[in-house]
């Protein structure tokens, strides 16, 4: 059974993953912040008994099926009329203030040339805007098998998916994000 | 041939997991400059639920303690908690019992009843003034079932 300490640092350990996957599938700060908050009351709830071990892959799912929950609350209101171009993510970038990201940085990055860092920035938010920009399977496997380091069973299971199609859910979001990150002139 | 194809798929992956990686690394870097209102809605989230964790396990723990110990509300771990599983299962057992004797009981009565009123009829039939041979002759059963004056 998972102490308070344990579950604690879990959270604290994924939240800010958790969020931006939510964010990224929903593209709401507010609705992904309802989703994540919802997502860690179901796991305290129904699993808090369960070892700490476990936790991952439960939050995983649990993290999924709310996300799916959210849909199919919006559909029901009638989100499918929705105006198409909310989901542009361009207006995300548009409404990054740069200046914030770079505030918030931590005391190591003054010895980085100002240069040097505005030019991460940059790579951090296009990175951030292509990731937004795959399509929602193949976005949902790349972080779950890279971001959160879940093996191919484990991220076939949280998707409920074979783990075939994982690796070609996975192998196709590479190929995409590293085919339109070199358009703009970046590599990794 | 094989070998060399599944080398080049090999190698192709680990070039795949290695850009995933980097570009993960930037994902990680961004998440951790959230804005401010963004990290303390988590927090808080996070503290509900360890407070929820809390009273769901506060919750379970008593509940526990009423089914083993049959109604009484005794908290797990008691010296009593141990071995009244056992005495629930078998008083659960006594109403079964108890329907099965008196359904044996139900039958020994109504076979003595049966048994003593053959042994009337018998009794009668010997102690009247006629045979009971009389009854198995045709001519005296006639003589029966005749309207009598």
């Amino acid at each position: 059974m998972a102490s308070d300490k344990e579950l604690s640092d879990f959270l604290k350990s994924v939240e800010r993953r958790a969020f931006k996957r939510a964010a990224y599938a929903v593209r709401d700060d507010d609705a992904a912040l309802d989703i994540v908050q919802d997502a860690m009351i179901r796991l305290a709830e129904n699993y808090a008994d369960r070892p700490a071990s476990e936790l991952p892959l439960l939050f995983q799912r649990i993290l999924s099926n709310a996300t799916m929950d959210w849909f199919r609350r919006q559909k029901v209101r009638g989100a499918l009329f929705r105006n198409f171009s909310e989901f542009e993510s361009s207006s995300d970038d548009g409404d990054h203030d740069l200046l914030e990201t770079l505030a918030g940085q931590d005391e190591t990055s003054v010895t980085e040339s100002a240069a040097e860092s505005f030019s991460r920035a940059q790579i951090m938010l296009l990175i951030d805007g292509e990731v937004s920009r795959l399509p929602a399977r193949q976005r949902e496997a790349f972080l779950l098998r890279y971001w959160e380091e879940l093996d191919v069973a484990e991220t076939a299971a949280v998707m409920g998916c074979s783990e075939g199609s994982v690796k070609t859910h996975c192998s196709r979001a590479v190929h995409s994000l590293a085919a339109s990150l070199k358009t703009k002139g970046i590599t990794l | 041939m094989n070998s060399h194809r599944l080398g080049a798929a090999l190698h192709t992956e680990a070039l795949e997991a290695r850009f995933a990686l980097r570009a993960t690394a930037h994902l990680t870097a961004q998440a951790d400059a959230l804005p401010n209102d963004i990290s303390e809605r988590l927090r808080i989230a996070r503290e509900n639920a360890v407070r929820r964790a809390r009273a769901t396990r506060v919750e379970v723990a008593p509940q526990v303690a009423v089914s083993r110990s049959g109604g009484t509300l005794t908290w797990p771990g008691t010296p009593s908690g141990g071995g009244s599983g056992w005495w629930v299962k078998l008083a659960a057992l006594l109403p079964l019992v108890a329907l099965v004797a008196g359904l044996m009981l139900i039958q020994d009565w109504h076979g003595s009843n049966q048994v003593s009123a053959a042994a009337e009829i018998d009794a009668s039939l010997l102690a009247d003034d006629l045979p009971p041979s009389a009854y198995s002759d045709p001519g005296f059963l006639e003589f029966l079932k005749s309207p009598q004056e």
